[in-house]
């Protein structure tokens, strides 16, 4: 199984995600009433035991995360993480509860609303573009510090992953936060092959 | 024709030009990979027509559109761009845009632009 | 694809329950699990709103979520461990529960999108929750234990000196409080064979001996001396414990070490006379006593003599106690110095000597003890002092009361001094 991107793959891989991030990014900004700065998505072929490492490069770590964790299966299945720190949360939080001092509950519902979105609009952006279709589970959301948002053993059934992350920017509202997508194995194999598809269609 | 299409994406470029040569087969399609370079070719060029991205590395379409009218009021750009954001549009066609379309552009897309937004 | 005719049997069936309401909560579709559960049944609620009924429900999020689900096309979700309920339902399990109302996952997926229509499906999760729950008070009981264990290891680190080795003695752990007392570093020693501890120090019998016993997988325990690169002599008591897997082979050896190089000093300092470093009474009594107890052969093959220092008051009364001192030290020497290391010599009391010779003949005994006798004779105390010595010579006899051999030689030392002092006398 060759698990390498050539150039071009990375690339329509990149457009594709800026296309559906730029959906999240609109979806976000009608719940939120505000305008979030798009960013350029980074992707990464990387190894699952350097994933700890790469997530932790991006982050303040000094700063507690709700963490959201939302998997997707399909032709193109994988997970989706959401980072958000315990300071955007609340003012997530606040945001949507229209609240001063939004409590736990409401705090964390705000959060598992905004993956949701990120998430749904995202990949189904993404597989929309590739062609193929993809069903959602439910959301699950902890609160931890920057060195425990991925163990070891969570992961040990990844070989090869796939890392595209970008932030979610909304300046004005002081909500950011990372995402990422994962996926694995024979899932970066369809994905390729749906990529090549996408290409074959554009240059002829 | 001169078209010059602006995306650090090879492949949104290629989708934009595949639409431009079926729509204009004699369309001369110029490239740049982000805003920088788009200024340069715009100057020396003066292509009828500019497809520009908005999300790029070096210098963002938002700043290359502002720099494009300064150069010259009449130039007619397109905004082809992932945000679809409506403040986005509100902010690029204040700026002097012609008008600004969601990715990815397709035959149906670019017949409408050259039958409505632009003199050619 | 089979047209579903019957959906309400279909939905009435399932476990969980499900509701079809539009973005202004009216209710359209409200099924078995649902009448059930919420004790409000379907005639009463279809056609209203979810708000006359559940007043306590957050619209605000409702009606947020509702139009999410609309808009992007796919489901939301509430979040799944949330103390608020959508819709509170009391839980009737009688037995132990540490939930009273049930645990919901809530998931509002769209339905007929252009008539605002969505479909929320109501999940117990109560079980699952009660779980997780009990996995997190259980893990936060191990998270608490493991601290103590941290802390106990870091007791040990700091204060025990301990080594794991592998089966074959490569150094795989060693506390730092075993670092510090060596002056070495960790990074020095893991890696290397234990056998860098064997120094010439080191006796080869007490080496073979402990490997041989844990390598027959038992404990061993017993004495070490180790000599610093500063040259002090250091005693360790170790206890060496070989690690067993399942299959009862050695996977690695523990050694745990207790530096008693000050105990050692004491227990020589109570045995020991203290002028002239011979052993004291004690110690003689308790090793001749030893001998006639258990009466080894190897032992029991000895003569006993007794040196009295001939007109050793009249030298204290002349000279002084620092003279006669002197000359009690200056006998030892002589006598020291004459004998075999393996020999027992003790200061018996004021200016006598006793001496255990092993393993010779009365004869060989007799011509050791002429050769001290006139060594004493022309040696020089101080001062151009001299002294004699007169002495007493007797062969233990086997399964003999010490005391009986003591009053031999007594007789043999009178013997001597009544036949003129500065000779020895054999009995």
């Amino acid at each position: 199984m060759n698990l390498e991107f050539n150039e071009d793959q990375i690339d329509a891989l990149r457009e594709f995600m800026n296309v559906s991030i730029g959906a999240a990014t609109a979806s976000l900004a009608s719940l939120l009433g505000a305008f979030g700065t798009m960013h350029i998505p980074k992707i990464e072929i990387c190894n699952s035991h350097e994933l700890a490492g790469k997530i932790e490069s991006t982050i303040d770590l000094n700063s507690m995360y709700y963490v959201t964790k939302q998997l997707f299966t399909g032709k193109f299945g994988g997970e989706c993480i959401f980072l958000v720190s315990e300071a955007s949360a609340t003012n997530l939080g606040r945001h949507l509860y229209i609240t001063q001092n939004p409590s736990a509950d409401e705090i964390n519902d705000a959060v598992i609303e905004l993956t949701n979105i990120l998430t749904s609009t995202i990949v189904s952006r993404l597989t929309q573009e590739l062609g193929t279709q993809v069903q959602f589970f439910v959301p699950y959301l902890h609160f931890t510090d920057a060195h425990s948002i991925v163990y070891e053993g969570d992961i040990s059934e990844y070989s090869k992953i796939i890392i595209i992350s970008t932030i979610l920017d909304f300046q004005d509202q002081q909500i950011n936060g990372n995402i990422y997508i994962l996926t694995k194995d024979e899932a970066i194999e369809s994905l390729q092959v749906l990529i090549d598809e996408k290409l074959e269609e554009i240059y002829g | 024709m001169k078209v010059l299409v602006v995306d650090d994406s090879k492949i949104a470029r290629m989708s934009v030009i595949k639409s431009l040569k079926e729509i204009v087969p004699d369309a001369e399609a110029l490239q740049a990979t982000n805003g920088l370079e788009a200024l340069e070719i715009f100057q020396k060029e003066r292509p009828r027509v500019v497809f520009l991205d908005l999300t790029m590395p070096v210098m963002d379409g938002y700043e290359a559109l502002k720099r494009i009218m300064e150069i010259d009021k009449a130039a007619q750009v397109i905004v082809v761009s992932a945000d679809i954001q409506s403040e986005a549009k509100l902010r690029v066609l204040v700026a002097g845009a012609k008008n600004m379309y969601p990715k990815p552009i397709n035959h149906e897309i670019m017949k409408l632009i050259f039958e409505k937004d632009l003199l050619v | 694809m089979i047209k579903i005719k019957y959906p309400d049997v279909l939905l009435d069936s399932l476990e969980n329950g499900h509701m079809i309401i539009d973005d202004a909560f009216n209710v359209s579709y409200w099924n078995r699990w649902l009448c059930i559960n919420t004790q409000v049944p379907k005639e009463e609620i279809i056609g209203k709103s979810l708000e006359e009924f559940f007043p306590e429900i957050n619209y605000t999020v409702l009606q947020r979520k509702i139009k999410t689900a609309l808009t992007i096309g796919t489901p939301t979700f509430y979040d799944a461990n949330s103390s608020r309920r959508f819709i509170p339902i009391e839980r009737n399990k009688v037995t132990t529960s540490s939930l009273k109302l049930m645990q919901q996952q809530v998931t509002i997926s769209p339905y007929i999108v252009h008539e605002n229509k969505v479909m929320i499906s109501i999940y117990d999760i109560s079980e699952l929750f009660e779980a997780k729950l009990l996995i997190k008070k259980e893990m936060e009981k191990a998270h608490k234990l493991n601290e103590k264990l941290e802390a106990d290891k870091e007791i040990i680190d700091k204060n025990i000196m301990v080594m794991k080795t592998s089966a074959h003695g490569v150094i795989k752990d060693i506390s730092s409080f075993f670092c510090d007392f060596f002056e070495v570093t960790k990074r020095e020693l893991l890696g290397k064979n234990v056998s860098i501890f064997k120094l010439s120090d080191m006796s080869d019998i007490i080496y073979r001996d402990l490997w041989e016993t844990i390598k027959n997988k038992k404990l061993w325990n017993g004495e070490l001396q180790y000599r610093t690169s500063k040259g002090q002599e250091k005693w360790f008591q170790a206890r060496v414990v070989p690690i067993l897997n399942i299959h009862g082979e050695i996977v690695e050896f523990s050694a745990v070490f207790h530096d008693i190089t000050k105990e050692k000093l004491l227990a020589e300092l109570y045995i020991t006379d203290p002028l002239t470093k011979l052993y004291n009474r004690a110690h003689f009594d308790e090793t001749i006593n030893f001998i006639a107890k258990h009466q080894r052969k190897a032992e029991v093959d000895f003569i006993l003599a007794i040196v009295d220092i001939d007109f050793f008051k009249r030298i204290n009364d002349t000279y002084g106690h620092q003279v006669g001192d002197d000359a009690l030290v200056c006998v030892s020497k002589n006598i020291k110095k004459s004998l075999r290391e393996n020999d027992l010599v003790a200061r018996w009391g004021g200016e006598e000597f006793v001496i255990m010779l092993k393993n010779v003949t009365l004869d060989e005994a007799q011509k050791i003890m002429e050769k001290v006798r006139s060594n004493i004779e022309q040696n020089i105390v101080c001062h151009n002092i001299k002294v004699t010595a007169s002495f007493g010579l007797t062969k233990y006899r086997e399964n003999e009361e010490p005391k009986e051999t003591f009053k031999r030689v007594d007789d043999a030392l009178y013997e001597a001094k009544e036949g003129g002092r500065n000779r020895i006398v054999v009995k």
